[in-house]
């Protein structure tokens, strides 16, 4: 069932009042329900633009995006966003961050408390309940910035490359920690990375962006079984594909630029 | 602990060693008094002083002054802020303004506010005229220019608070199901308390000094600014340097009280730097 659709998005910046962006043009994919969904592409190919017209922040220029048939315009309230910069209030603990969504719907302390430890349980950082943003490491922040947005409970969850400023070993960590919360809570994951690693072990299904205007320039369907082995043969031969594809759609730009 | 305290007691000993070598060699009490004889005056705060009352007497009336003026300040600063912080309309319509009236220093409106509010009082407003209680000594024109001393750091800090709230943690509360009024309420003022709280700092500080020189002017026959210049007139140099000193400690006194709150409520913002 396509749960997400985004048809013929078109998005343009006005940059100093008269010179025109284009970010996005003529983009459409969907997104089926309980998919984990990797778009993958070179930096500032407008990812990120595509995640905040999704999650409603901004509106597209031309075109369609719908949630279970409803277009979006506003706040979409059936997704939400983990940001790229570390994102929670500095002002509240970790157990309070957490809850907040729970506690905009006036739901009482002690029930949501009781989600919320669930929540940090399930990503390992009990006994940081009271902690503060800044006496978290950046992996223990993003942790609980994923957290905080299941909270909230969404039919859709929206990713732009949490693990970048992370280190490798724990990215890794926190991508089998991403999976296996996916598996268990049945979300719909929309997750944008430039990391082809990244995607190639945790999508199902990839979309490749290219850049100037963005849109999808091929669809790759990942059948490699769970949990997948960064160093088996289809594993890099996927890797390696998508990398050619990404080489690609540089060159083609620089020379574009060229001419 | 100790190491902190003694280093910041080197230079008030050095001056008060100066003090008493010039005092010696003047040896004029009404033109540079010893310091043995402020020192007796400010460890009698309750003795009554020229026949018109004691240190605490003038500090409390000085004090209470500064605290309405300063809690009107507070009452209109934060919300303005708050509002012009957040849109751009208000901004609009009120930056002009501020903009011409802020260089305008607190102490040239006394004068002004002399003429316009004249000696009347908070007891002559209730109708309470030839009132002996502490209303009676609450001037209309010194509260103006205490109000004025202190609206602008709170309203001015309340403004850049507001407009410096990252937007990442808006449109994260967005994107958490906040409504306007919750992302008001749980975002944009709790992001924005340390700016406030400096800025309450920092116009408690002037209203405080503003007060001493409004109390200079005709109007007032009490607050510790009054005392000032009596016993100038009266050549009392001892009971002014005291009431110097006491100013400045008042002052230092205010300042840390609101450090110790503004610290323990923005303790994520210090640690964040």
């Amino acid at each position: 069932m396509s749960f997400l659709k985004i048809k013929g998005v078109r998005k343009v910046f006005t940059k100093d009042r008269h010179q025109e962006v284009i970010a996005l043009d003529g983009l459409s994919f969907v997104c089926n329900e309980g998919e984990f969904l990797c778009i993958v592409g070179p930096t500032g190919c407008g990812k990120t633009t595509l995640l905040r017209l999704i999650a409603g922040l901004e509106p597209p220029t031309e075109g369609k995006i719908t949630m279970n048939g409803q277009i979006i315009s506003g706040i979409n309230k059936q997704a939400t966003l983990v940001f790229q910069q570390y994102s929670l209030f500095p002002w509240r603990n970790v157990i309070d961050n957490i809850a907040f969504s729970l506690e905009v719907k006036s739901i009482n302390k002690e029930r949501r408390y009781l989600r919320a430890r669930e929540l940090i349980e399930l990503v390992g950082l009990s006994g940081f309940e009271r902690a503060f943003p800044y006496e978290l490491s950046g992996g223990m922040q993003q942790r609980v910035a994923i957290v905080r947005a299941l909270a909230y409970d969404p039919g859709l969850l929206l990713l732009d490359e949490p693990f970048g400023a992370l280190d490798e070993r724990t990215r890794h960590h926190l991508q089998e920690e991403l999976l296996s919360i996916w598996e268990r809570e049945r979300k719909t994951i929309l997750f944008v990375t430039h990391n082809i690693d990244e995607a190639v072990f945790l999508a199902s299904r990839i979309l490749v962006m290219r850049d100037r205007p963005g849109r999808i320039e091929e669809e790759i369907k990942v059948n490699l079984p769970r949990p997948r082995d960064r160093m088996s043969e289809e594993f890099i031969d996927l890797h390696i594909r998508i990398r050619e594809i990404l080489e690609r759609i540089l060159s083609e730009c620089e020379r574009r630029q060229d001419v | 602990m100790i190491k902190t305290i003694l280093l910041g007691l080197i230079l008030p000993l050095m001056i008060l060693l100066v003090w008493e070598g010039f005092a010696i060699k003047v040896d004029n009490p009404a033109l540079l008094p010893r310091v043995e004889a402020v020192f007796d005056r400010l460890i009698h705060p309750f003795a009554n002083l020229l026949d018109t009352g004691s240190f605490v007497d003038h500090i409390l009336t000085s004090a209470v002054r500064v605290i309405i003026g300063f809690l009107i300040a507070a009452l209109i600063g934060i919300p303005l802020g708050l509002l012009v912080g957040r849109f751009v309309i208000f901004h609009r319509i009120f930056s002009p303004i501020i903009e011409i009236l802020r260089p305008l220093c607190p102490i040239a409106w006394i004068p002004f506010a002399m003429v316009i509010f004249k000696t009347y009082t908070i007891a002559d407003i209730f109708g309470v005229h030839y009132s002996t209680s502490i209303f009676g000594q609450i001037q209309l024109g010194m509260l103006f220019v205490i109000f004025y001393g202190g609206f602008f750091p709170i309203f001015l800090n309340t403004v850049h608070g507001v407009s410096s709230v990252r937007n990442i943690f808006i449109e994260s509360a967005l994107l958490l199901g906040a409504t306007p009024r919750q992302l008001f309420s749980k975002v944009i003022l709790p992001s924005s308390s340390p700016a406030i709280l400096t800025g309450i700092r920092v116009g408690l500080g002037i209203s405080w000094m503003v007060i001493i020189a409004a109390e200079m002017l005709p109007g007032s026959d009490a607050g510790i600014g009054y005392l000032i210049i009596f016993s100038y007139e009266l050549a009392e140099m001892d009971i002014l340097i005291a009431s110097m000193i006491l100013i400045g400690l008042v002052g230092a006194l205010l300042s840390y009280g609101v450090k110790v709150i503004a610290d323990r409520t923005s303790k994520w913002q210090a640690e964040e730097r």
